[in-house]
């Protein structure tokens, strides 16, 4: 459907030309469209344009715990502008009906790799064509982390991914290693002199112009840098003992951890939310205790929901962090939504589920100011669904990034033909289990909608609104398109839009 | 001129023997693939010094003139255009950027070259070795004694090699712009040089006169083919790995203006159906094999060379090995993909006109039609079907290969 509005756009434009050259100076811009091929001044066009996207009908989770069913959000230059029930699509909008599915913040994954093709500098690097991105978009993975740079998965793109270059600040500190416990203390201890010093001297230097500015010298950066609260660090911890000595740690110098892996968080949850620790889960992890202790110890399927009861902010990933289509699959990246609902069934809300994946996640990266649920003026990284996100049976329909469709699952080969779209794009009203048979021919939905829609059903999902409607009769790729639809065979389309 | 003459002819004279006028001939066709998708029926072709001199629809012929009466089912095509070929040459490469290397250094007549004659190819594109940007390519005909007889045109293509990396790409950005530096210097020396002036003349008058204009400094070598591509004077082929490519390649490009075309290699499975909407819109040429390829990491097949032509791209096919067994079955190839759907008159194109077009020599070579060179090949029948044999090949009126006599 994203493929045939394209061409649409494409073709739309000569014509949207030669009016303008008609109306207005006819000899001089008529020149102008002879030399259409220029790539540059199509470009330009394209530029003056702008970009404008409605989701209509759709059910808006925001991720924050808001819910606006049957509601219209829009998108304009790659931001939300509007979301809610009175919105004005304006004319020239690309419209897309999504009544009956779901809106959801795009899925952010906190560690990843193989999403870009390549690693390094992924302006330069990244396969934005690469079918683990692609598979990564059909889990609903728009932004993701990619060895310490924070980037979206802008297919089609080279430039603009990146959103920060630095996600985490590591530090280790763990029982094992002693002396590099030692010299983390003795980093945060020295930096905390310093401050104290440092604003000390500030008070002086009212009353005393010559006061000497404490030195810098042998301070820790990384230590002053976590103190000044301008960077949370990360730690890798799972056992009980490591993850008390980081919470006793947290609290003497009075910093946020994010503890990666938490597997036994759920033992030491009070003293975990006390430090008001961020702790990055993965929900179906196994490990039985040692049973040479006598303390409580192992995973728990109650780990997340555990650790959130006790104010510990839960970041949900799971277990291999690439795209597995091989081995013992269903625990990578294309299951983030699943390892979620996991811990749902762990006890965890819902809605801390989704914002597991989302807006706290975008938070322990330092991102959340532009991405990680819907609000006004947020980057428009969007997953429209079919049903629940969380759900097992749930599809992402269409992922968008930066206001721009990047996945469309019928236009894709991976999962056009489990359950297919339903022309009217109307999801089916029942959830359908297995062994029953897909609508997908969905005859009985048509004399229910009253005659005057029937362009809606022809062209169903994604129509260019207004202004545009007399370029149909000039372009005969155009009267194809209906015809094509009447066939009404999804997998047909698939099969055309990726041209077998 | 011939010309007038031919034209006042009565009926047709055909003499074998006789008196010889020069290098002075006709070809009568029953049919001739003119090389850019038309055909010809009943053709005369009339050739003098390895030109064609004129030709038309059953012309009127001469009397005097030696006739070349081609059988029933034979067909003529112009010979075929490679431009991308490194046989014969065995130099190696670098991985950095030398865009005034010449691959025509590396030209030597050698029996390597007899393939592409044996095979139909009358002009070869010979470009030189390595990754980043290797150089300039060479048009050549696969006949001579000496390289100085074998060029046809030299610097016929800047080759650039893009790649997923920080350092193709810088290959290309620093080339514009150590251009624009270039152009810096030179205006300051033009402004150092105009003071002087201005002081010399203010000084005395005399000496100002002698040194009246100002030369500006000489561009550096490897700056130069950057000029010229701005210039329009050097067109760029730049040979992509994947889709990805392709949009680093327009991201590297910027917005800096030349003539470039894309080599895009399908020996391998390749994602570039994801950019073929993109490049048809540019309609930039596409060198490509004619191979049916798979979506990388599935079974389904793609034709991509027709997928790029009907995109709008000017395509131009190559053989898929760069070896003698790639030429032997290069038309059978070819044959194979208008089968799965690629347009018979592009295919012509594709290894004809376009190549030759690509390479600038198109008002040459690459087509039949008057003031093009002799360069044309003789079937037995339909270029495109296995059994089909190659009676002969022309080079500049000359049959060089085959076994037809003049």
């Amino acid at each position: 459907m994203h493929l045939r509005t394209n061409q649409q756009r494409r073709t739309s434009r000569p014509t949207w030309l030669l009016m303008a050259a008609s109306l207005f100076l006819a000899p001089a811009v008529m020149a102008n469209v002879t030399i259409d091929d220029d790539p540059a001044e199509e470009a330009e066009v394209e530029e003056d344009k702008e970009e404008i996207l409605a989701l209509v009908g759709g059910e808006i989770h925001t991720g924050l715990g808001g819910v606006l069913r049957d509601a219209t959000l829009l998108v304009r230059e790659g931001k939300i502008a509007a979301f809610g029930y009175d919105v004005d699509v304006p004319e020239d909008a690309e419209v897309v009906d999504v009544s009956g599915l779901r809106i959801y913040p795009g899925l952010i994954a906190v560690g990843s790799f193989g999403l870009f093709g390549s690693s390094g500098n992924l302006d330069d690097s990244v396969d934005p064509y690469n079918q683990n991105m692609t598979l990564a978009l059909a889990a609903g993975i728009t932004t993701a982390v990619d060895g310490n740079s924070v980037a979206k998965l802008k297919r089609g793109h080279v430039d603009g991914l990146v959103v920060s270059s630095s996600a985490f600040e590591s530090l280790s500190y763990s029982n094992g290693n002693p002396q590099g416990q030692l010299k983390v203390e003795n980093d945060l201890k020295g930096a905390a002199d310093y401050i104290r010093a440092y604003r000390a001297w500030e008070q002086e230097k009212k009353s005393n112009k010559e006061a000497k500015e404490p030195s810098k010298k042998g301070v820790d950066q990384k230590a002053l840098r976590i103190l000044r609260g301008e960077i949370r660090p990360r730690f890798n911890a799972d056992e009980r003992t490591d993850l008390l000595e980081i919470a006793q740690l947290a609290q003497r110098f009075g910093f946020r951890p994010i503890i990666n892996g938490c597997r036994e968080g759920w033992t030491v949850a009070d003293e975990l939310g006390r430090a008001g620790a961020t702790a990055i889960v993965t929900p179906r992890t196994r490990r039985p205790k040692d049973e040479s202790l006598l303390r409580e110890g192992g995973s728990s399927i109650e780990n997340a929901s555990t650790l959130y009861k006790h104010g510990v902010n839960v970041v949900v990933v799971p277990a291999s962090r690439g795209i597995s289509l091989g081995g013992i699959v269903g625990q990578d990246l294309l299951h983030l939504p699943v390892e979620a609902g996991f811990a749902i069934r762990g006890g965890l809300p819902e809605l801390a589920g989704l914002r597991s994946i989302t807006i706290e996640a975008a938070r322990v990266l330092g991102v959340d100011y532009r991405i990680g649920s819907i609000e006004l003026g947020k980057d428009a990284d969007l997953i429209v669904t079919d049903g629940d996100l969380l759900h097992y049976q749930t599809f992402v329909q269409w992922a968008i990034v930066d206001g721009e469709i990047v996945y469309d699952k019928q236009a894709e080969m991976f999962f056009a033909h489990i359950r297919p779209r339903p022309e009217t794009a109307l999801a089916p009203a029942e959830r359908m289990d297995s062994g029953e048979e897909a609508p997908a021919d969905a005859p009985e939905v048509e004399p229910a909608e009253d005659a005057g829609e029937e362009p809606v059903i022809e062209e169903p999902v994604i129509e260019e609104s207004g202004g545009e409607e007399p370029e149909a009769n000039e372009d005969p790729e155009e009267s194809e398109v209906p015809a094509e639809s009447e066939e009404s065979e999804n997998t047909e389309q698939t099969a055309g839009s990726s041209g077998a | 001129m011939i010309l007038s003459p031919l034209l006042l002819l009565g009926p047709i004279a055909a003499a074998p023997a006789a008196p010889v006028q020069g290098d002075l001939f006709v070809i009568k066709a029953p049919r001739v693939e003119l090389g850019d998708g038309e055909v010809m029926e009943h053709a005369v072709i009339l050739v003098e010094d390895g030109e064609i001199v004129t030709m038309g629809q059953d012309l009127p012929i001469e009397r005097g003139i030696p006739v070349i009466e081609l059988e029933e089912g034979q067909v003529v095509m112009p010979g075929l255009v490679n431009p991308y070929s490194r046989v014969g040459m065995t130099g190696g490469g670098y991985n950095d950027s030398r865009p005034q290397v010449m691959a025509s250094a590396e030209l030597y007549p050698s029996a390597a070259y007899e393939a592409f004659l044996e095979n139909g190819v009358t002009t070869v594109g010979q470009y030189p070795a390595g990754q980043g940007i290797p150089g300039q390519a060479v048009a050549i005909r696969p006949e001579g004694d000496t390289a100085g007889e074998m060029i046809v045109e030299d610097g016929v293509y800047l080759k650039i090699v893009m790649r997923n990396n920080s350092s193709a790409k810088r290959n290309l950005r620093d080339g514009f712009k150590k251009a624009d530096d270039h152009l810096k210097k030179v205006e300051k020396e033009r402004e150092k040089f105009d003071k002087a002036q201005a002081k010399a003349k203010s000084d005395k008058k005399s000496k100002s006169k002698s040194k009246a204009t100002f030369v500006p400094p000489p561009a550096d070598p490897r700056v130069q083919p950057f000029f010229d591509l701005r210039e329009g004077k050097l067109r760029a082929l730049v040979s992509i790995r994947n889709a990805a490519s392709y949009e680093h390649l327009v991201d590297a490009i910027g917005d800096e203006e030349f003539d470039w075309s894309l080599r895009i290699p399908l020996t391998r499975d390749i994602d570039v159906f994801h950019v073929a909407d993109k490049v048809g819109e540019r309609g930039c040429f596409v060198l490509m094999e004619p191979l049916i390829t798979l979506v990388p990491g599935t079974l389904r097949q793609r034709n991509l060379p027709a997928e790029f032509e009907r995109a709008g791209a000017n395509l131009v096919l190559l053989p898929r090995t760069d070896t003698k067994a790639g030429f032997e079955s290069f038309l059978e190839d070819v044959g194979v993909m208008i089968g799965a759907g690629l347009d018979r008159k592009a295919a012509v194109r594709a290894i004809t006109h376009n190549p030759a077009t690509f390479m600038g020599l198109g008002d040459r070579l690459g087509s039949l039609s008057e003031g093009k060179r002799a360069n044309l090949l003789i079937f037995s029948g339909d270029p495109f079907q296995p059994d089909t044999k190659l009676d002969a090949v022309m080079l500049d009126g000359k049959f060089v290969s085959g076994d037809m006599d003049q």
